[in-house]
């Protein structure tokens, strides 16, 4: 029997970039980096110790590395907060579309397994989110490296977080939808991915003071992070994106935003994903269409 | 069961939660034959073909296509199935969705492809969004879609649906060359006057059990009329009428109304009496829609005899 799968995952991809939500997210893409690129390059020709007569230690220490590690804090969040949305909108249409429109059954009736039919629709939204984020922040390393010459911690490090940050959002959302109607799988989703990262945050601060937060939100955070890990993946691209020789790095270490993820985080968030992928398997195959 | 069935359903319920869809269900279909579903809304018919291609689980019992447990993907190989409604994207082409479904099943059937559509005629709306065309155009097209290729068995959910007179001409002969070119056709419709010009053989549901199957000719009965088909209708009538006939004419003969249906060679004996010439005359039969409303009606009444 002839794998008709990679067919199914081409043909989805298809529809998806067809939609007008991956349209505007493209446009919204575009428009966000043009900004920046205007944001950054006007920064640039800035002098930072403009203004300090007597040129305070400090600033007179930063260099390019800092005001790029700035600009990517300064977009991350924004440019994170559109892949979320993005992967969070699709993800929880494109199964529930397939089913609604009658297409499912025409699909399943053709000479492939379920697990095919699942995983060629599903991971559509995964691959479009995945490519929109990798041009995001490619885009936002490109240009920050043009004004302001920096090296990178560690590229490859970014490359897996984004996708475990990205998995573990688009498997919930995935299971959700065939659980939940869709806009209340949208709105769960996003409820975690927000109360992932606000704890995510606090997690970091928890790994520099230990000891100093109430017990109760130790094990709070600790099993939110455990519960929804989508904000390691996502601590991981930053970290990884960020230059590795900026002196206010260890300063911020304190907001907790420049923090090392460590690997095992990422390889629990897509063990995490595919038991969720699994389950949502096991309801999509006793499924009646 | 015999051994060539192609499809083979034995003891199977499904239920709805509460809702009892198919109870003890069991059907053959052997290979070649163009057979229907009928019974009304809610009777069990499209579980039914859905359980045929794994897309419901059974509760009880099992369902074999060519000897396969719907359960495998490989039953479904040589298998094309038409939901009732499905909606391909707006922005597909029949070609491109051709293609799509060409690369998936494996087979080169561009030459099929065409045909019917030339069938079908929509040869003209290969490069027409699906999202731009008509009810009809789309339904057409699916069926061009559907059933391109070589298929062993072909499964038709309301096959006729959104159709004008002159599409359902179209499908008629497109379910009868598939039957032609050895495809098992199975075809679920409300339409009984196109399933009747066009199905070999009939199984009726109701409430999830099989009330009656068998060839269409079998399961209508002989009516009280007869049709005589005569040159001189008006001199006929008069003869008839003064037997004690009652008559009317239609289209090129006369409608004789027997006392029962067992007086036929009666009236074939008047017939001959009068003397005029006559070029046929044949015992009118039920027609499906006719048999449909008895069977259902029987159907009701022991039901109500159960409950009673």
């Amino acid at each position: 029997m002839r794998n008709g799968g990679p067919i199914l995952f081409l043909n989805s991809i298809e529809q998806l970039l067809r939609r007008k939500i991956v349209l505007t997210a493209v446009i919204a893409t575009v428009a966000f980096l043009g900004l920046y690129w205007w944001g950054v390059s006007a920064a640039s020709s800035a002098d930072l110790s403009m203004g300090h007569a007597d040129a305070d230690m400090a600033v007179a220490m930063l260099g390019p590395e800092d005001a790029a590690l700035a600009a990517i804090l300064t977009a991350g969040p924004l440019a994170a907060t559109l892949v979320t949305a993005l992967i969070i909108v699709i993800g929880s249409t494109m199964l529930p579309e397939e089913i609604g429109q009658g297409r499912m059954p025409f699909w399943l009736s053709l000479p492939q397994t379920r697990l095919k039919v699942y995983l060629s629709i599903g991971l559509a939204p995964l691959a479009v989110s995945y490519a929109l984020s990798l041009i995001l922040f490619g885009g936002i390393f490109a240009i920050t490296s043009i004004y302001f010459p920096f090296t990178a911690r560690n590229i490859p490090f970014v490359l897996v977080s984004m996708l475990a940050w990205l998995t573990v959002m688009w498997a919930a959302v995935m299971l959700l939808s065939l659980v939940v109607k869709k806009i209340a799988s949208m709105l769960i989703v996003f409820f975690l991915a927000s109360v992932a990262s606000l704890f995510g945050g606090l997690y970091e601060i928890m790994q520099l003071f230990p000891g100093d937060a109430p017990k109760a939100l130790e094990t709070i955070t600790h099993t939110i992070i455990y519960v929804f890990p989508a904000d390691r993946g996502y601590r991981g691209v930053i970290y990884g994106l960020i230059p590795a020789d900026a002196v206010i790095t260890e300063n911020l270490a304190f907001f907790g935003v420049t923090a090392s993820v460590p690997s095992i985080h990422l390889v629990y968030a897509f063990i995490w994903s595919l038991v969720l992928l699994s389950i949502g398997y096991w309801r999509f195959r006793r499924m009646d269409f | 069961m015999k051994k060539d069935d192609l499809i083979r359903v034995q003891n199977v319920s499904k239920s709805f939660r509460k809702v009892l869809a198919l109870s003890d269900f069991s059907l053959s279909v052997s290979s070649g034959a163009i057979f229907s579903l009928l019974g009304p809304n809610g009777a069990g018919k499209t579980t039914l073909m859905k359980i045929l291609l794994g897309l419901v689980g059974s509760d009880s019992g099992s369902v074999t296509i060519f000897d396969l447990p719907v359960s495998s993907p490989l039953s479904r190989r040589s298998v094309r199935y038409l939901p009732e409604n499905v909606t391909f994207p707006s922005w597909a082409t029949p070609a491109i969705l051709f293609r799509q479904l060409e690369r998936i099943r494996h087979e080169s059937s561009a030459e099929e492809f065409r045909l019917r559509c030339t069938e079908l005629e929509c040869m003209d709306l290969m490069k027409r969004p699906v999202g731009k065309m008509s009810r009809g155009q789309r339904q057409r097209v699916a069926l061009s879609l559907v059933t391109a290729g070589k298929p062993e068995l072909v499964l038709l959910d309301e096959p006729s649906s959104g159709l004008d007179p002159g599409g359902r001409i179209l499908v008629r002969n497109l379910i009868r060359n598939l039957a032609s070119e050895g495809a098992t056709v199975l075809i679920n419709s409300h339409l009984l006057g196109e399933v009747e010009r066009v199905c070999d053989t009939a199984t009726f549901i109701s409430r999830g059990r099989l009330i009656a199957e068998g060839e269409l000719d079998s399961l209508s009965r002989k009516t009280g009329l007869a049709y005589i088909e005569t040159d001189n209708a008006g001199r006929m009538i008069l003869y008839l009428e003064a037997m004690g006939y009652s008559c009317r004419t239609e289209s090129k003969g006369i409608v004789a109304e027997l006392e029962d249906a067992s007086a036929f060679p009666h009236l074939t004996r008047s017939v001959l009496d009068t003397g005029i010439r006559f070029t046929g005359i044949n015992q009118m039969r039920e027609s499906l829609e006719d048999v449909f409303l008895r069977i259902m009606d029987k159907d009701a009444e022991r039901g109500t005899d159960i409950v009673s």
